[in-house]
């Protein structure tokens, strides 16, 4: 990719970027280019998800190819770059000795905080992912929910404009996974901070990315764009009718629908952006039929995986 | 902002210089140490030898107090290199003790929980965490010893006067160098250990053993070759012969001393190479 063919408001893009870790090939040949605000990470375990997010992190030194994370090259002063990231890892990431206000203090220092600000901070963190009644005790003593939450706490204390997630609902119960989507959620609806989210739970992905990046065997399977994706998929949709009425196809035409007969009740429609489901119902009542069924039709994130795990060939 | 709101906001405001982040590390080491009152206790103990030694140079130059107190300047005794060697010997000791109670306690417990993956997420490389902690275990050692040592050296020079202190500056550079060298060698090897072991009280248990099976291991050789061959493995007598050529004594190894510097260089190095592969954000499965 040429300095002019970069996008200036990517988050992370991936040129040519292959890994090789202990003699064998992890990541091969990645190329793409991310700009979602919400980007999820998508694979089967051993995909490579987790050693993208390390690379990226300049923990490991690609062996070709290249990236760039907010518009920084990895390979470059990987500490200014770190500076504007928030790690949380996927396993445990603690000091068992220290409380939880004390460890998001010292890492809020490392990030650069002078100690006053970093205590502030240490304390509001804790508060927003509600762990504040519990701040003051050893971590070694939460549960894994609450050591989860911690972890995303120190990735958030120093406040960074790229939060790299590893799997964050691992060993979460359903309350606290509900818990922590929303908290990825709100710091994602606030604008400020990108999140890369890795999972391999696809229900996560979908409600919080608005892009995804699907990885197979180190190798890029699909990239697509979720929230243009939701945008298109609103236009197509499948009807049922009470009564078999043709003229209801052909009004439906006539207001710039594309209009295809399934039997004689049935029909899919592609609408135009001024056409709505009202008066889909209006022209029904208009020609004495009514809607007995109507579904908008969703490309779901589980149809897409699917797609990409059965195409070798990559690229949605 | 008041903590209740439950918000989050990102940070806008100062931050301190990234090639002094490594001192955050230091702070929190330092912290961590004097959190326990024992080792304050023991760390206040380190310091008597010294003390006790200040004490008498400057008693054995108080003629008044020594008649008050019915003694002479002949029954104190002079105070002869010998003495110096005993002082650098009791204050190299409990050194070693605080450095053995402190340095595993130092990486450990960051490696026991993967949290140093997350030290190492950001701006602060391997370098700067190692630096770290080796700072922190400098500024905890280096006063009771060499420091002190240097006190009690300038205490004697100007109590005796007469160009005492330029005809025996090798006592300085003894109680610099010779502490500089023993504190620097001895903490390389106990975070290397730590990192290794990765469990506290392991660390502590591997570092002594490793100092006696070295020992045992040099002492063996020298009895079956019945030669002082063994010596290159004897870290403990290494230090002390590099110690005994600083004060310009006989030294207690038969091996000749630039043998022992490259014992102890071998040993720093072999220590760095340890942290090297041990002190990674993840290790690699081969």
């Amino acid at each position: 990719m040429t300095a002019s063919a970069r996008s200036p408001a990517a988050v992370v893009e991936l040129d040519g970027l292959s890994v090789r870790l202990g003699g064998r090939p992890v990541l091969c040949d990645l190329r793409a280019s991310l700009a979602g605000r919400a980007i999820g990470l998508l694979g089967p375990n051993g995909a490579g998800k987790t050693t993208l997010l390390r690379t990226l992190l300049d923990f490991f030194r690609p062996s070709a190819g290249g990236a760039r994370v907010l518009g920084q090259e990895i390979t470059g002063d990987g500490r200014e770059l770190r500076s504007r990231i928030g790690y949380m890892p996927e396993s445990d990431g603690f000091i068992a000795g220290q409380s939880a206000v004390r460890f998001l203090r010292l890492m809020a220092e490392l990030a650069g905080l002078p100690p006053r600000a970093a205590l502030e901070r240490a304390h509001e963190v804790l508060f927003y992912v509600g762990l504040g009644e519990a701040r003051y005790r050893r971590i070694g003593t939460f549960s894994t929910g609450m050591k989860q939450m911690v972890k995303l706490a120190q990735a958030l204390a120093h406040g960074p404009r790229l939060l790299m997630l590893d799997e964050p609902t691992n060993g979460l119960d359903p309350p606290a996974r509900s818990r922590m989507l929303e908290l990825i959620r709100d710091i994602r609806d606030r604008g400020e901070t990108h999140i890369l989210l890795s999972s391999h739970l696809l229900a996560d992905v979908e409600s919080v990315c608005d892009e995804v990046l699907i990885l197979k065997q180190g190798r890029v399977a699909a990239c697509c764009n979720l929230a243009e994706q939701r945008r298109a998929n609103r236009s197509f949709v499948e009807v049922e009718l009470t009564d078999a009425a043709p003229a209801f196809a052909q009004e439906l035409a006539g207001l710039g629908c594309e209009v295809a007969l399934v039997g004689d009740r049935r029909l899919k429609l592609v609408m135009p952006a001024a056409v709505t489901a009202r008066d889909l119902f209006e022209a029904a009542a208009r020609h004495q039929t009514a809607i007995r069924w109507l579904d908008c039709k969703r490309d779901s994130l589980q149809d897409i995986f699917l797609r990409a795990m059965e195409d070798d060939r990559g690229g949605v | 902002m008041a903590v209740y709101e439950r918000v989050w906001r990102p940070y806008a405001g100062p931050v301190t210089p990234v090639g002094r982040r490594f001192l955050v590390v230091t702070r929190y080491a330092l912290a961590e140490a004097f959190s326990s009152r024992l080792f304050t206790a023991f760390y206040a103990a380190c310091f008597l030898p010294s003390l006790l030694s200040l004490g008498l140079i400057y008693l054995s130059h108080n003629l008044a107090l020594l008649g008050q107190l019915g003694l002479t300047r002949e029954l104190m005794g002079g105070l002869t290199l010998i003495f110096f060697r005993l002082l650098f010997l009791w204050q190299a000791v409990p050194a070693f003790f605080l450095m053995a109670i402190l340095a595993p306690g130092l990486v450990a417990p960051d490696l026991a929980n993967g949290a140093l993956p997350l030290y190492l997420s950001r701006p602060l490389d391997r370098r700067a965490y190692v630096l770290g902690k080796l700072a922190a275990l400098f500024l905890v050692l280096s006063p009771p010893t060499w420091m002190m040592g240097l006190a009690v050296y300038l205490l004697q020079a100007l109590e005796e006067g007469g160009g005492w202190g330029r005809a025996n500056w090798r006592i300085a550079l003894a109680y610099l160098v010779g502490h500089l060298v023993w504190i620097l060698v001895i903490s390389l090897l106990a975070l290397a250990i730590s990192a290794w072991v990765r469990f506290r009280p392991a660390a502590l248990g591997a570092l002594f053993a490793l100092l006696f099976v070295l020992s045992a291991f040099g002492s063996t050789v020298n009895a079956i070759t019945r030669s002082s061959i063994g010596d290159a493995v004897h870290l403990t007598r290494a230090i002390a012969s590099v110690v005994q050529h600083l004060f310009g004594a006989p030294t207690s190894s038969g091996l000749p001393v630039a043998v022992n510097w490259l014992t102890l260089a071998a040993v720093g190095l072999l220590s760095i190479v340890v942290l090297n592969r041990k002190l990674r954000a993840h290790e690699v499965v081969r």
